[in-house]
């Protein structure tokens, strides 16, 4: 036997035991985790009684899962609603632009549960699974939604403060958004789920509006149009950044290369720029 | 440190007692925790504040400790088996809170109260996953919320229409509770769901649970339906209790020799309607009932 062979059966056999240990695992978080989704989405539950492949679960896993009687799964018949009802404080418009029907497609996705194994906050994973689905409109409401949970600390030389989020989105939107949110009246959730399908109007597609949204001391939301090359900016900044290469932005934006370390520092004194604490990384 | 069964013995006799949480006086006709112990002291001996910490207390809860009533503190939002869910910010209004309610223990459902963060439209109940793998990480939950609030911390058997894992509940929990040398609040009507859904006589598993640990004790109601065939008990805390949770009452009261308390859930119902209920109780367990 050559000693190329035998290094690959040995190899061979070393995945082998791997995977036994793999599908051998039994973490009740997981567990708890599928059967979350399970409880939301019958097609889900359907998949982990069948027998295609699903990476999230090891056999084991699946094994007890299986043994769950699906009528059980439908013990809470407000489940689902209670839900959505959440989704749709805070992303109303956006509800209406894709109508409900499509909101609850949300709960069937692999974003939902992924957002579930990885813990995060149901409606941030909504807000990132909108994308370009409700246009500008999803943006909008999902920087609404990120601003009114607990911010990140500034990081960097230089950060985009972190009350702030700076969009661009199709021109209109801001105006479309206010519009149809006042004709939502006082009880969107209501007025959608009866509705069901989506709204009249068409979310605006074209052209760019840069919007800075802000968290206000007490908590309010407030909206409103900005410069563009500003927007640019503060969005370059986020996450933190050198100070040169903010300068240098600044520069590719249109500031004079001589004037932009002014620039910044009247971007800082406004609040619109923030330089955390040395070290913040 | 000391055992639990030796520090045990600080634990105060609370008695018998009732429940609330956020807002439950709101709904129509619901009972008042203060009528209740102004008008019958023997039954209304101490409350059990169910909090939720995004929520707080609400002003029946805030009122009663002003009273100098005795309290526990029952959570409703917390993963135990979660180490993330303990997190500073949450752990420190905790610790406001019992500041502010002075509970002789804490308590609730070992269970996934809410799936992803702590956040809106995310909460629910489900019982643990049965299996020795839970036992661990349920454990260190349960001694790091004492260690961080310096109160006995009971684990309680959650409510199910189903329970996933091959083992008894009452042998899982047993097996935390010596894992984590803590105490447990047995929930006889939970309890009996459990063993509906596995078609169990209302004892079995009794022969597992360390009774000595057992500090307190729930009744309540709840009412039976079907789910296209399959019977289930919603754990509707109605003023009817179940054969089944009667009978698991009275075994524990005979196995629990270190019982401190006894709750009667039924915070949503009329005073008139619940005393023949407390009645009950205090009966069973030879207590004062006036």
């Amino acid at each position: 036997m050559s000693a190329d062979r035998s290094a690959e059966r040995s190899e061979a056999r070393s995945e082998d035991r791997n995977a036994e240990r793999s599908e051998a695992r039994l973490e009740p978080r997981r567990v708890q985790h599928a059967l979350v989704c399970m409880l939301f989405d019958p097609a889900y539950a359907a998949m982990v009684r069948g027998s295609a492949k699903l990476p999230e679960l090891s056999v084991r896993e699946r094994a007890l899962l299986r043994e769950v009687d699906p009528r059980a799964l439908r013990s809470d018949p407000h489940r689902l609603a209670r839900a959505v009802h959440a989704l749709i404080d805070e992303y109303p418009v956006s509800a209406a632009v894709l109508g409900v029907a499509k909101v609850e497609t949300f709960f069937a996705s692999e974003a939902f549960r992924a957002g579930i194994r990885e813990r995060k906050a149901m409606a941030l994973t909504f807000g990132q699974w909108l994308g370009d689905r409700a246009r500008g409109v999803g943006c909008l409401e999902h920087a609404m939604a990120l601003l009114r949970r607990p911010l990140p600390a500034p990081k960097g030389e230089l950060d985009c403060p972190p009350r702030f989020r700076g969009l661009l989105v199709p021109a209109g939107t801001l105006a479309f958004t206010s519009s149809v949110r006042a004709r939502l009246g006082h009880d969107p959730v209501e007025l959608l789920a009866q509705r069901r399908e989506p709204w009249g109007e068409r979310a605006p597609r074209k052209g760019t509006e840069p919007l800075l949204v802000e968290r206000r001391e007490d908590g309010s939301i407030d909206l409103g149009t900005a410069s563009e090359p500003l927007v640019r900016l503060m969005r370059f900044a986020e996450g933190g950044r050198r100070r040169a290469e903010v300068e240098a932005e600044a520069i590719r934006r249109g500031a004079e290369p001589a004037e932009a370390g002014e620039l910044i520092d009247e971007l800082i004194a406004d609040g619109l720029l923030c330089a955390p604490p040395t070290g913040s990384s | 440190m000391p055992t639990f069964l030796e520090r045990s013995a600080a634990l105060p006799h609370l008695g018998l007692g009732i429940s609330t949480e956020y807002g439950a006086r709101r709904s129509p006709g619901a009972l008042d925790p203060r009528a209740l112990r102004r008008e019958h002291p023997g039954l209304g001996g101490f409350l059990e504040v169910g909090v939720e910490i995004e929520r707080g207390l609400d002003a029946d809860a805030r009122a009663w400790v002003a009273d100098g009533g005795p309290t526990t503190y029952h959570f409703l939002d917390v993963n135990l088996d979660e180490p993330e869910d303990l997190d500073p910010g949450w752990l420190a209004a905790v610790r406001g809170t019992v500041d502010e309610l002075r509970p002789a223990w804490l308590c609730g459902d070992a269970g996934l109260w809410h799936f992803g963060t702590r956040d809106r439209g995310q909460m629910l109940l489900l019982p643990p996953v049965l299996v020795p793998e839970s036992v661990a990480p349920m454990a260190a939950g349960l001694v790091a919320l004492r260690q961080a609030t310096g109160h006995e911390v009971l684990p309680e058997n959650p409510p199910g229409a189903f329970f996933v894992g091959p083992m008894h509940v009452l042998e899982l929990f047993a097996a935390v509770a010596e894992a984590a040398d803590t105490g447990l609040l047995l929930d006889c009507a939970h309890l009996a769901m459990f063993q509906r859904s596995r078609g169990l006589a209302f004892d079995a598993g009794f022969d597992a649970l360390p009774w000595e640990r057992v500090i307190e004790l729930h009744v309540a109601g709840g009412s039976e339906r079907a789910i296209e065939g399959l019977p289930v008990v919603d754990d509707d805390h109605g003023i009817e209790v179940l054969p089944d949770t009667w009978a698991i009452f009275e075994g524990a009261l005979a196995r629990a020799g270190n019982l401190r308390a006894v709750v009667v859930e039924c915070e949503r119902n009329p005073l008139p309607d619940v005393l023949p209920l407390f009645r009950r109780v205090a009966s069973a367990w030879g207590v004062d009932a006036r």
